[in-house]
């Protein structure tokens, strides 16, 4: 009797897990992930239930699904700010690390990561804003005046930092929904020069 | 009196304003001493201008009070770190390792990118617009020469295209070009004013120039086949939007 209810249980979310599947990986629009009307939408009110069945699966090959949640503007401190129901997204993303070799074989190159991570540190310790000018001096110690202002329009094109008519830059989306902002800081304090 | 009260209102307004955009502490401004200065000019004001003014400020005001409630809330927190004591640790890590400390805590989406109507779209006016091979090879032939190969940030150093080195280099050359735009009064032109005494050094130039035009240092302006330089007081160190790409082949020396 326990085989079978089993059984049933598997049918029953191998369709939805396939539907959620697609919705979570495949990019449609301008951000990658889904919506979560979207899920309930094409996946059905039990939309969470598949999602924490499809952790499950993922979870074994080192990916995660995670809902994207934002702080309140320029509250560092507020530490993430639930979004509405509808508002909130999900996506697949890594759930370990990689190391420089594998950031090498997908295409980053350790000095544009290394500029990245100080980018983000500096933002993060003026609370996330600074004035893009300042942003632009810190690497340009590091990297070199004229890579700076390269580095700092790769990183506003790929959304890891955002800047306002008045150039003020301020972290983007995607550094919010990928980088373990406390994790950087303790490991950027730790650090022995 | 008044016109000294709105001047001071002004400044009130300014300094919070760069407060806000993140150019000094927001306990830099003493906020005590800004209601102070509204209460002494309020009971002054008789036009309508004059309370909006007054308003704004107060406006501006309580959006310190925010920044610095806010700041103290940050600091209270484990992601509190001196702004200066992370630039100077930016500055001191090695590259490798400043990746590795980023890396620890990334964690990257992943997603499958897909074929959509704009993407076909644009493929297909990639493939339309797309010359047919053999005007391709054709043009090749001029550029046949050494096949590209990896190198290391040592060679780079030497060749001046590397750290710092090669931005006192590309200033250097925008002085040079500011000062001949001065003695000259008109567009300097192109070829003269990037030709060394050795085909390297032509080259070496010409290269620094595509960086100077990129980044708005420098105008390049076309006229029939005259190609001439025209150097930017101010310029804007950004990518210039809405700029085209403008290849320019440097013949070899046997050509010239």
């Amino acid at each position: 009797m326990e085989q079978v209810e089993s059984e049933d249980t598997k049918s029953f979310y191998a369709d939805k897990l396939k539907r959620a599947t697609h919705l979570l990986l495949f990019r449609r629009g301008k951000m990658p992930g889904a919506k979560e009307w979207e899920l309930k939408e094409k996946v059905g009110k039990n939309y969470k239930q598949v999602l924490d069945q499809l952790n499950q699966i993922l979870g074994e090959l080192d990916l995660e699904v995670k809902k994207i949640t934002e702080p309140a503007t320029g509250d560092m401190a507020g530490e993430g700010r639930v979004l509405e129901a509808e508002e909130a997204r999900y996506y697949v993303s890594l759930k370990g690390t990689l190391g420089l070799k594998e950031a090498k074989m997908i295409g980053w190159r350790i000095d544009n990561l290394a500029a990245l991570g100080g980018a983000i540190a500096y933002l993060v310790s003026k609370q996330g804003k600074a004035p893009r000018e300042d942003v632009e001096k810190v690497l340009a110690h590091k990297f070199g005046r004229w890579k700076a202002t390269t580095l700092a329009d790769i990183f506003l094109r790929t959304g890891y930092l955002e800047e306002d008519d008045a150039g003020v830059m301020a972290l983007g989306w995607r550094t919010k929904s990928e980088v373990d902002l406390r994790a950087l800081m303790t490991k950027m304090a730790e650090t022995k020069l | 009196m008044l016109a000294a009260g709105r001047r001071e209102l002004k400044e009130v307004i300014e300094t919070c304003d760069a407060i806000e955009e993140r150019k000094f502490n927001p306990f830099f401004l003493d906020v005590n001493l800004g209601v102070e200065t509204l209460r002494q000019y309020f009971p002054h004001w008789e036009g309508f201008k004059d309370h909006c003014l007054d308003a704004h400020a107060l406006n501006r005001l309580s959006e310190v009070v925010r920044l610095q409630n806010t700041q103290l809330k940050f600091q209270s927190t484990a992601l509190y770190a001196e702004p200066e004591f992370v630039a100077r640790k930016i500055e001191r890590m090695s590259e490798k390792r400043l990746a590795e400390v980023f890396l620890q805590s990334w964690h990257p989406l992943t997603e499958l990118e897909q074929l959509t109507q704009e993407t076909v779209s644009a493929s297909l006016d990639y493939w339309n617009l797309l010359l047919p091979i053999q005007e391709r090879w054709k043009r090749r032939e001029y550029a046949r020469g050494k096949s590209p190969e990896s190198t290391d940030s040592s060679v780079l150093d030497g060749l001046g295209i590397h750290g710092k080195e090669f931005a006192e280099q590309m200033t250097g050359l925008w002085k040079d070009l500011q000062q001949l735009y001065e003695t000259e009064h008109k567009p300097i032109e192109y070829w003269r004013f990037v030709k060394g005494s050795t085909h390297q050094e032509t080259v070496q130039r010409a290269y620094f120039v595509s960086f100077l035009v990129t980044y708005g240092y420098a105008r390049l302006q076309t006229e029939a086949e005259m190609m001439s330089l025209v150097p930017n007081d101010q310029p804007s160190n950004k990518p210039t939007e809405g700029g085209i790409s403008f290849p320019i082949p440097i013949p070899t020396p046997k050509e010239n």
